[in-house]
């Protein structure tokens, strides 16, 4: 479990180094308010509201195609066989991907829920609990969506070679597969969405994971 | 030789591994002494990669055997800590430092970070990056780099070190620094077994060698012994005075010798002795037969082929797929 941790920690300290947290944890509340005021068709919509529908819309994408590109990446450069000749389990280092990932995301979509919240309490006044309650469960689904795109990008790296087929899959599959989290809240009625959504995207989050550590853990370097 | 008392570390045993219709390696088996420093070479392709990530346990699904101090690789959880590796074709992060990538690697293999302190100095300086350490590795040259893959392959002081073409992509300098590492490491008893494509690379430091071409392990061997065998004895050349003008005396000796005269110089024979004669023995018979034959010798050569001619008999004797 000790590797579990020292790879964690790596990634994380990678992301620091690549400047992909600062894209993340900067860029995404930023594009977040830039893009609601510079959209139209956003006209009185809260920005809280807004940022939802944007993390929705972008977070699981960002996922995917961080995870596919970065494991294609580190495949087809042999990265891992430095990792792997030694006492490292080979779920360890999908795992701590999978997590570093999520969590940098779901950081940043806190950190652009909490911008949207500032530039509303400015603009307009503070939302009202049950708009802020509303918003946070929305944020919730996105995320159980956005899970579900992480491993779909994990899928998606391990099986493909090449970087650009990898991004292209992620943008086609990654994200369009994470909306099973959200449907269920869609299309059936007297249904409560959020333990849906979250079940589900618990669920296939798990499911996928342990399809592709087997994948991983009988491929051949 | 002391080193026929050196036990086996490294076994394969009938090792066979298959890439879809390709065979990379073909019942492969030999075994490595203890101490060993093993070239392994073989043309472009010939399997020697593939040898070296079964040994190490990249590869996994193979037929055969392999055996490390005894035991099964497959049965033994943690045996590539015995391990040191450097892999041909492998990228760092580039976001790492020197000294970032060896706390990764030699956390990952166990150590704490005091071992850590006291060890990535030494082996920084052992490969000459002590310097560089604070350099991201994205800044290093393809020199630099090979040498980081070896600093982490030492890191954790392994028994066994496996170099998959160490000597790729260093400049002259480099390479006889490489050579010298592996020559004071196997002085400390590390088993060293590194490939190569290039011979200079393992003549003069290779204390076995063993060459596969199309997946098939052809010879193994001590690289005299494969000299020897390729000439078939010990052999010598004699230099002498017109020694052509005593070839009907010389012939005598071909009781215990083959014996030839090289048409471009008639001051030369070349003698090879049959192979139940030692060469101590065989020098001692020559001096006698000549002194009693009033034939003038001024100098006797060792006749040793390059391994070069060994390499190519291998390579190119055996069948190809």
């Amino acid at each position: 479990m000790n590797s579990l941790f020292l790879l964690l920690g790596d990634e994380f300290r990678g992301f620091v180094k690549s400047k992909i947290m600062i894209a993340l944890w900067v860029g995404m509340p930023v594009l977040a308010i830039i893009l609601h005021f510079i959209q139209p068709d956003t006209e009185g919509i809260p920005m809280t509201l807004f940022t939802g529908l944007f993390i929705a819309s972008i977070g699981g994408l960002l996922g995917a195609v961080m995870l596919s590109t970065s494991l294609v990446n580190e495949l087809n450069a042999n990265v891992f066989d430095l990792f792997l000749i030694r006492p490292v389990k080979r779920w360890h280092i999908l795992f701590a991907k999978y997590v570093a990932v999520f969590l940098c995301i779901t950081l940043a979509s806190i950190l652009s829920f909490a911008a949207g919240l500032v530039v509303d309490a400015i603009s307009i006044g503070v939302p009202a609990g049950p708009a802020i309650l509303e918003v946070l469960e929305s944020l919730a689904i996105s995320l159980a969506a956005i899970s579900i795109s992480c491993v779909m990008g994990i899928l998606i790296g391990i099986l493909v070679k090449s970087v650009a087929l990898a991004a292209i899959l992620s943008i086609y599959l990654g994200q369009q597969l994470s909306v099973v989290a959200i449907l269920p809240g869609i299309f059936l009625e007297n249904i409560e969405p959020l333990p849906i959504s979250l079940g589900i995207g618990v669920a296939v989050t798990i499911i996928v994971l342990f399809v592709e550590i087997f994948i991983f853990s009988k491929k051949q370097f | 030789m002391s080193q026929e008392k050196k036990e086996s570390i490294i076994e394969f045993l009938n090792v066979s591994k298959n890439y879809k219709d390709v065979q990379a390696l073909r019942e492969a088996s030999f075994s490595i002494k203890q101490g060993d420093i093993f070239g392994y070479i073989g043309p472009n392709g010939a399997g020697k990669t593939t040898t070296l990530k079964i040994l190490v346990g990249l590869i996994s699904d193979y037929s055969g055997e392999v055996k490390i101090n005894n035991e099964f690789i497959k049965n033994q959880s943690n045996f590539n800590q015995q391990i040191g590796y450097l892999p041909q074709d492998v990228g760092f992060q580039e976001w790492r430092t020197i000294d970032h990538a060896l706390v990764t690697f030699g956390r990952l293999s166990g150590m704490s970070k005091e071992e850590l302190h006291q060890r990535i100095p030494e082996v920084l300086e052992l490969v000459g990056l002590l310097d560089a350490r604070k350099r991201k590795i994205r800044h290093l040259s393809g020199g630099m780099q090979q040498k980081l893959k070896l600093a982490q392959a030492l890191l954790h002081k392994p028994s066994i070190l496996v170099l998959d073409e160490p000597m790729s992509g260093l400049d002259p300098t480099s390479r006889w620094q490489m050579k010298n590492i592996i020559r004071q490491l196997a002085q400390t008893n590390v088993t060293i077994v590194f490939s190569s494509h290039i011979l200079e690379d393992v003549e003069g430091i290779a204390t076995t060698i063993g060459i596969i071409n199309n997946g098939v392990v052809v010879k193994i061997g001590d690289p005299l012994e494969l000299q020897k065998e390729l000439v078939g004895g010990n052999a010598v050349i004699a230099i002498g005075e017109n020694l052509v003008n005593y070839a009907d005396q010389i012939k005598a000796l071909s009781v215990v010798a083959d014996v030839t005269f090289p048409p471009s110089d008639p001051s030369q024979v070349t003698i090879v002795f049959k192979p139940d004669i030692v060469l101590d023995e065989g020098l001692i018979l020559l001096m006698e037969f000549f002194s009693s034959n009033k034939i003038v010798i001024r100098n006797f050569n060792y006749l040793k082929p390059s391994l070069e001619q060994v390499y190519l008999k291998y390579v190119m004797e055996e069948p190809t797929k």
